[in-house]
């Protein structure tokens, strides 16, 4: 007997038997992931399709879960440090920030100004490598394979870069309490001072093979619609929600670190299509350059060193209390809620991820479009599933 | 004294220092009083952050974090329920977003929300429906007067006067 003569075998999981109790006469229920390729990772939606038009979509997570937050409460508040750059692979730094800066608020300690200077221009280098992932990988969802080699040409000198102060390519977590690991060296500024004229050389390139694009403006434009209410009721934030015309960034509207220091602008678009959140990023990286370039500018007055005297141990104690503290991402809000019990070990440490609260827009999103624009609209979402799952 | 929640039966309003706990208000509330809270923080253009919930030796602390786009000011609801029946009105029905961070409170603490939609495991697998990971052992578990701050209280009923009673009776003794 093969397995598709069992009957039991072909009623699918549980996701799939609840979702086809609601299916209408007439209509197809297919699986769209957990292994296709336009889900970057391993997300499934259940689409319940008439013809090509999606009339009912459920997104099933949990595929890549790995309780970061368990892990949070087994561990020292050094050690949970690293998982940190785990949680989302796109944007680490601002991970490794609200984490470590969330803990900085409950022992109260102040960061040295030299610090700061090196954890905004490290993380504005990361969301450049974030956006261009995203910007490489979108355009290969939908079809066109040179620009991620482009994407990626760029990406790989940033990631020369910050291998220098951070020992590492992806995985970031070279934050620590008090400051950051390492220093950066003269090779490494000299390559930073070099890159952002090289990259300004090659912004308007990606705009000339890309944005301009016929066939990609047919593709995205119109198409996917989250406004700024559904981004309210929704808990959208970054780019998503600035596509929406909601000039709302954490670096500007509840400013942290040193980012009143810079004068950069807030990209929006009034659209709220695919197309708007596809221009927004685009500027952004225009913006986090301005912001590098001014970083690097002021970092030789700055004060201190890259680390506070004394750091604290990894096994350090945070009076009892609870904070919250949360940066920018590339994908958003990204909030840390911690606990502490004035042990060693966290009592609670509450991940808030952009994405999970962007993609659960997915659902009331894609009702009624066809099943090719709902991978537009998922790739406009910038998704990392790692992040949605945690 | 928090505009967007006047007339609301509240337990506890709070001013907290946002500096250091993130939060500029903290506000107890009654389970049923959750959704006209949220209806009221919906209309004054407040965005919902995440639900979670804090697992304590006097019940589940179910904690809300609201902020607002044009203005920074994060407003914290605090709903307490006893273990033997976490049950706290689903709040989806005002903030569609609360749907999957309540499904994945009900995952990780068991916390039952009445009226969500869809409440199925949303991070846990579909036959780990029973296993809540992040419920504490009684040896490490704490009190809420223990870790958390009740701040510049502007009104409190007798309840959650009792809750943090202790705590800052020895905070007054030590000073």
């Amino acid at each position: 007997m093969s397995a598709y003569q069992n009957l039991e075998q072909m009623k699918g999981d549980f996701y799939t038997q609840k979702f086809e109790a609601g299916k209408q006469d007439g209509t197809l229920i297919i699986n769209m992931g957990p292994q296709h390729p336009s889900t970057h990772g391993v997300l499934r939606i259940v689409i319940e399709v008439d013809g090509e038009y999606i009339v009912r979509a459920e997104p099933v997570l949990g595929y890549l879960h790995r309780m970061h937050e368990k892990m949070g409460e087994s561990q020292t508040w050094g050690g949970f440090i690293p998982n940190m750059g785990r949680v989302d692979y796109g944007h680490p730094m601002a991970w490794n920030w609200s984490y470590v800066g969330a803990v900085e608020k409950l022992m109260g300690i102040e960061v040295p100004e030299r610090a700061e200077y090196l954890r905004v221009i490290m993380t504005e280098f990361n969301r450049l490598t974030s956006h261009l992932l995203w910007w490489g990988a979108y355009i290969l969802d939908l079809g066109a394979f040179t620009p991620i080699m482009y994407a990626f040409d760029d990406r790989e000198m940033i990631l020369d870069i910050l291998q220098r102060p951070s020992a590492s390519r992806l995985t970031y977590s070279n934050f620590r309490v008090g400051g950051v690991q390492m220093d950066f060296d003269d090779k490494c500024i000299e390559l930073m001072k070099a890159f952002i004229p090289h990259f300004r050389e090659r912004l308007p390139m990606y705009h000339d093979l890309v944005t301009e694009n016929l066939i990609l403006r047919r593709r995205i434009e119109g198409v996917g619609i989250i406004d700024a209410d559904m981004c309210r009721r929704y808990g959208c934030t970054g780019p998503v929600l600035r596509g929406a015309g909601v000039a709302y960034d954490v670096r500007k509207d509840e400013p942290y670190s040193i980012y009143d220091r810079f004068d950069f602008d807030i990209p929006t678009q009034t659209s709220a299509c695919s197309a708007g959140r596809y221009h927004v990023r685009v500027a952004e990286m225009e913006q986090s350059l301005r912001i590098i370039e001014q970083a690097l500018e002021q970092l030789d007055g700055a004060e201190g060193k890259h680390i506070v005297d004394k750091a604290p141990k990894p096994s350090m104690k945070p009076p009892a209390g609870e904070t919250y503290f949360n940066t920018e991402g590339g994908r958003g809000k990204v909030g840390v809620y911690a606990v502490s019990d004035g042990t060693k070990v966290p009592y609670r440490v509450k991940l808030r991820a952009p994405g999970f609260s962007n993609m659960n827009a997915f659902a009331e999103c894609s009702t009624g479009m066809i099943l090719a624009d709902a991978v537009a609209v998922l790739g406009s979402l910038d998704l990392i599933i790692p992040e949605l799952d945690r | 004294m928090l505009q967007a929640l006047e007339g609301l039966s509240t337990q506890c309003v709070a001013k907290q220092d946002k500096g250091k706990t993130g939060h500029a208000w903290s506000v107890f509330l009654a389970p049923g009083q959750i959704v006209t809270a949220a209806q009221k923080l919906y209309e004054s253009e407040y965005s919902l952050e995440d639900v979670l919930a804090l697992d304590f030796e006097e019940g589940f602390l179910v904690i809300y974090h609201f902020n607002r786009w044009n203005i920074d000011e994060r407003v914290t609801l605090r709903v307490l329920v006893s273990k033997d029946k976490p049950t706290v009105p689903s709040i989806a029905s005002i903030f569609d977003g609360a749907e999957w961070h309540e499904r994945e409170t009900r995952d990780f603490h068991g916390v039952n929300f009445e009226g969500n939609p869809n409440l199925v495991p949303i991070l846990m697998a579909a036959e780990d429906v029973d296993f809540h990971p992040l419920i504490k052992t009684a040896k490490v578990r704490k009190s809420i007067k223990d870790l958390l701050n009740r701040g510049e209280v502007i009104s409190c009923n007798k309840e959650i006067e009792e809750l943090f009673a202790e705590a800052e009776a020895e905070e007054a003794s030590d000073a």
